[in-house]
């Protein structure tokens, strides 16, 4: 077989080869030195990681919204809009994380570089998941994204809790990958060995039992990624004894990842109605669990994490459309509520790294008069929680009005009549640091350090572009919804 | 002669929505320190509103009854969503009443709100621009972003310048209407899904010529939107955050909640529920009818035996809400009337006593009745106002009350005469509730020393409450100019029920 790469092929792997090289290199350039200078932000690693992610988002661009550039690598991955704005939605999430990184790491024990390059390795990995068109690729991009996450969720050595939470995970994660292969082994199995998502959507088997089976088994590989019920139980745990930081990645790219890809499976190769109605349950029960859990929850993390929770449920509506065949109607919702979730969530999470590194806490309470101390920290985190519990004028709003409207224009009333009574109840939990922060009079216990000016910049930018997306979402949909026509054809 | 000022193409409507958003926004750069230049551009931010508003009644041809001074843009087109505004008969007085009570609010929080004065000032201007965009949007998300957009403030003011159960009092309020509201925003949705638009012009259109709902979508969409408005209303028995959130509100606070934030309930189910889903409405006509007279009776009743001064306007506010929601479900052309004129009237006189509650509240720092007594005496200009907001609010012939109460009864007792007759028991009771409060309150032997120097109305407070009783007696004697502002757009929504 003759091996020539195409232009198209190169610049498709633009955006992960830039990470993954800008990885490396923050590696190398702090062989040698000291972790134990603490104090130091070591700027340049974080500089380094800025340029790198800028030019992966610059890349991202060059082809523009040409919405499809068919197969690359023989099937194996594509460079559509789709993954293009998959890829846009991780990059985000990984430029404002090492803006963040700085700080956190100068005030944790372990100040190295390799926070800074696991977030760009995941990142890489993330991007590969979101144009992967193969089964292997997907399987091989997902592993690459896990096992850099597992570090950084262990990141912390000098806790025994981030510790734990790192073995958990692994464990739960192996478990989770070994659904997987199972699923994508009857895939491969039912539609007669092929494993190009175009051809396993051309092979007429999608009535065979085999193949819903293992179209189900790969939800479940992917339900663990994402927190869906009842494949959740490690991720309050995870997200509670994580370090912040990497809480606040896993919650948005990892998700974000897993979404897209998990999406774009489905678009391809449906799943029928039976699968539809497994779904639609799991949708169900993840929504009411995750706003429910969430709301007797005192630490934030723990809160957020149960809160992602929900979001997956929200999110599993749209999926479960498309799995019933009417993906044209949904599809447009995936990609916009996770770019305004991703943003949102990073609002949330600057806010919660502030506190830790303060405090090394991240109590509810720990909030008590922030917008007396803090008054713009405390703005954007309320920016953050209203967007989250989907009040107007900000983006969150704007995404569940997109998947509800889907929902009930793809014949599941019931579904987004659930939403909406999830939403009610996690207007409850989002309101209790609001509370905090404005009602109550700031504790004498401790006073807030400086918040770091990655920080800020990230909490601010976020939240103006949680109100922007509110405000002006037009665009985005519009994106969204070329993304999810092209894949379609 | 009425100047024309249309040739200016202005947009009027985006401006008395918007103005008090920007000026909220040039508070922003004001140092927080500097409290006199905050008040004082607030206080002009809400008088330019009320200009702007001014500036809208000048251009609104009271002859029509249609839609007017429209603007329509496109927003976010991919969602099917508009800026469309517009203000017909229905909407015009409120949005008056609103703009007219805003910068008097201003002027009485210069004494009593020390506390984080830059953000109450920006709450407060936010929470305008959002009751006004609620009145004149015609686009229903549009309608729900303003409706939704004012929770926020609301929460906020309630949250941090309320009394000591301020915490409890704000959730309640803010769950209370979230859950209200999210059951609309799902029956929005579902509409769309049905008739394929927000616009509320051509949905009103398309749902009785080519999009007819059948009775069960009506009646469901008909419970979904009603909920939401009751709530906010409150119509018993969904009243209960109500009293918590008057008493624990600031003074301003309750002014606005019970002046203009209630109006939004019974103005959304003329606008909107009653008008969207008529069979289900005459359906559950007596349904509603019977809760709003439980409403009218039971909010009496408890006002008869409140003791703080504050829980019991708030009562009174249940009650006096049950008239109009009583008259919304009559679509006769005096009922109608009535009810918009009670709107105003009500908005006019709780608001004024809320106000001087509050000013009370500032000398005495107590809302007890058994604290006062006989401080006529001591207080004779106060006292004077609080006497006619009092018999405003029981109406009174020459004041305002009277005529809105009795067009509203009469047109009630034309359709349904028992309804009538229980109606007007809320009358009688609430003559008897103000009465034996203003005895408590003002009359009879002073017996607390320390009523003794109470300080009596200060030019700033004397500025901030002629206003309300100009107009309570302009109402009063004269109301035909509002009373034509309104008919004609009512009679076209009648004709429009009945076919």
């Amino acid at each position: 077989m003759e091996l020539t790469i195409s232009r198209a092929e190169i610049i498709a792997l633009l955006p992960a080869g830039i990470l993954f090289f800008t990885g490396l290199m923050q590696l190398f350039l702090d062989l040698g030195k000291s972790s134990a200078n603490t104090r130091s932000e070591k700027t340049h690693l974080a500089m380094i990681g800025v340029t790198g992610i800028l030019l992966a988002l610059a890349s991202l661009f060059i082809q523009g919204v040409e919405p499809s550039s068919g197969a690359l690598y023989a099937g194996a991955m594509t460079d559509d809009l789709f993954g293009r704005m998959g890829a846009g939605v991780i990059i985000v999430a990984a430029l404002f994380c090492t803006l963040m990184a700085g700080g956190y790491l100068a005030s944790s024990g372990n100040n190295r570089a390799e926070f800074h390059s696991l977030i760009c390795f995941s990142g890489g990995a993330m991007v590969l998941l979101c144009q992967a068109t193969n089964l292997i690729s997907i399987f091989v991009a997902i592993e690459t994204l896990s096992l850099a996450v597992y570090v950084l969720t262990g990141y912390r050595k000098d806790l025994q809790a981030s510790s734990e939470g790192a073995f958990k995970y692994f464990v739960l994660g192996a478990f989770s990958s070994g659904f997987l292969l199972l699923g994508m082994a009857f895939i491969y199995g039912a539609s007669g060995g092929s494993i190009s998502l175009a051809d396993i959507a051309a092979s007429t088997a999608h009535d065979d039992t085999l193949f819903a089976v293992g179209t189900f088994l790969m939800v479940i590989g992917f339900g663990f990624k994402v927190g869906a019920v009842p494949f959740h139980s490690w991720l309050p745990d995870v997200y509670q004894a994580a370090p912040a930081l990497s809480v606040g990645w896993m919650a948005v790219a990892v998700k974000s990842a897993s979404f897209f890809a998990l999406f774009r499976f489905v678009l391809f190769t449906g799943g029928g109605q039976i699968l539809a109605q497994i779904l639609a349950a799991i949708a169900v029960v993840t929504m009411l669990l995750g706003n429910l859990a969430a709301l007797n929850q005192s630490s934030l993390k723990r809160m957020l994490a149960y809160s992602g929770i929900a979001h997956s449920g929200y999110l599993l509506i749209p999926l479960v459309l498309a799995v019933s065949g009417s993906g044209a109607i949904a599809g447009a919702s995936i990609p916009f509520y996770l770019f305004s979730y991703a943003v949102t969530t990073l609002a949330a999470f600057g806010v919660i790294v502030a506190i830790s590194v303060a405090t090394d806490r991240d109590d509810v309470q720990d909030l008590n008069g922030l917008a007396r101390t803090r008054p713009l920290l405390a703005l954007g985190f309320t920016v953050a929680l209203l967007s989250l519990a989907g009040v107007p004028l900000t983006s969150g709003f704007i995404g569940k009005l997109m998947i509800f409207r889907d929902a009930i224009e793809g014949g599941f009333l019931q579904l987004a009549l659930i939403g909406i009574v999830a939403s009610v109840i996690s207007v409850y939990y989002y309101l209790r640091p609001v509370v905090a922060m404005w009602f109550k009079e700031p504790s004498t216990s401790f006073d807030l350090i400086p918040a770091s000016w990655g920080v800020q910049f990230t909490v601010a930018v976020c939240a103006i572009a949680t109100v922007a997306l509110g405000l002006f979402p037009n665009w985005l949909v519009n994106l969204s919804e070329l993304s999810v026509q092209a894949i379609l054809g | 002669m009425i100047p024309e000022f249309e040739s200016f193409n202005l947009p009027i409507l985006s401006l008395v929505v918007l103005t008090p958003a920007l000026v909220a926004l040039a508070l922003c750069l004001v140092d927080r320190n500097n409290r006199a230049l905050i008040r004082q551009l607030a206080l002009m931010g809400s008088f330019l509103t009320l200009l702007f508003s001014l500036l809208m009644v000048a251009n609104f041809d009271s002859s029509l009854g249609t839609m007017q001074l429209e603007e329509q843009h496109s927003w976010i087109e991919s969602l099917g969503i508009t800026y469309h505004l517009g203000v017909d008969g229905i909407s015009i007085l409120l949005v008056l009443l609103t703009c007219f009570t805003m910068p008097f609010v201003f002027l009485s929080t210069w004494a009593c709100i020390d506390d984080r004065v830059k953000e109450f000032h920006i709450a407060l201007l936010l929470l305008q621009t959002g009751m006004v965009g609620a009145f004149v949007s015609l686009d229903l998300i549009l309608f729900y972003l303003y409706y939704e957009a004012m929770l926020i403030p609301m929460y906020l003011i309630i949250g941090i310048w309320g009394g000591r159960e301020r915490i409890y009092a704000a959730l309640k309020f803010f769950i209370f209407t979230m859950v209200g509201s999210l059951l609309m925003f799902l029956g929005i949705l579902y509409l769309y899904h049905h008739a394929g638009t927000f616009d509320l012009p051509v949905l009103m259109e398309r749902l009785r010529t080519t999009h007819p709902l059948d009775s069960d979508q009506q009646l469901w969409l008909f419970l979904a939107f009603t909920l939401s408005f009751a709530i906010k209303v409150p119509l018993f028995p969904l009243h209960t955050w109500l009293p918590d959130a008057h008493v624990q509100a600031p003074t301003a606070g309750s002014v606005v909640l019970a002046g203009v934030l209630l109006k939004m309930g019974t103005y959304g189910l003329i606008r909107f529920a009653i008008p969207l889903f008529p069979e289900a409405a005459f359906d559950l006509q007596s349904m509603m009818a019977w809760l709003a007279i439980i409403g009218i009776v039971f909010g009496a009743c408890m006002a008869l035996v409140q003791n703080d001064i504050k829980k019991l306007i708030a009562y009174s506010s249940v009650s006096h809400l049950g008239f109009v929601v009583l008259a919304c479900f009559i679509p006769n052309l005096e009922s109608l009337t009535g009810a918009i004129l009670q709107m105003v009237n009500h908005g006019l006189s709780t608001g004024m006593l809320f106000l001087m509650i509050g000013i009370i509240y500032e000398r005495r720092h107590t809302r007890e009745l058994a604290d006062y007594g006989g401080i006529c005496k001591v207080v004779p200009i106060f006292s004077i106002f609080f006497m006619l907001a009092v018999l405003s609010s029981i109406g009174l012939p020459g004041l305002n009350g009277f005529v809105g109460e009795f067009l509203l009864l009469y047109g009630v007792f034309s359709s349904v005469p028992l309804w009538g007759v229980l109606a007007s028991t809320g009358v009688l009771l609430g003559a008897l509730y103000m009465l034996n409060m203003v005895k408590k309150f003002l009359f009879g032997p002073l017996v607390h020393e320390e009523n003794r120097h109470i300080a009596d109305l200060n030019t700033r407070e004397l500025i901030y409450l002629t206003p309300f009783v100009v107009m309570m007696v302009w109402l009063g004697l004269y109301p035909a100019p509002f009373i034509k502002m309104v008919q004609p757009t009512l009679t076209l929504y009648i004709e429009m029920l009945q076919n």
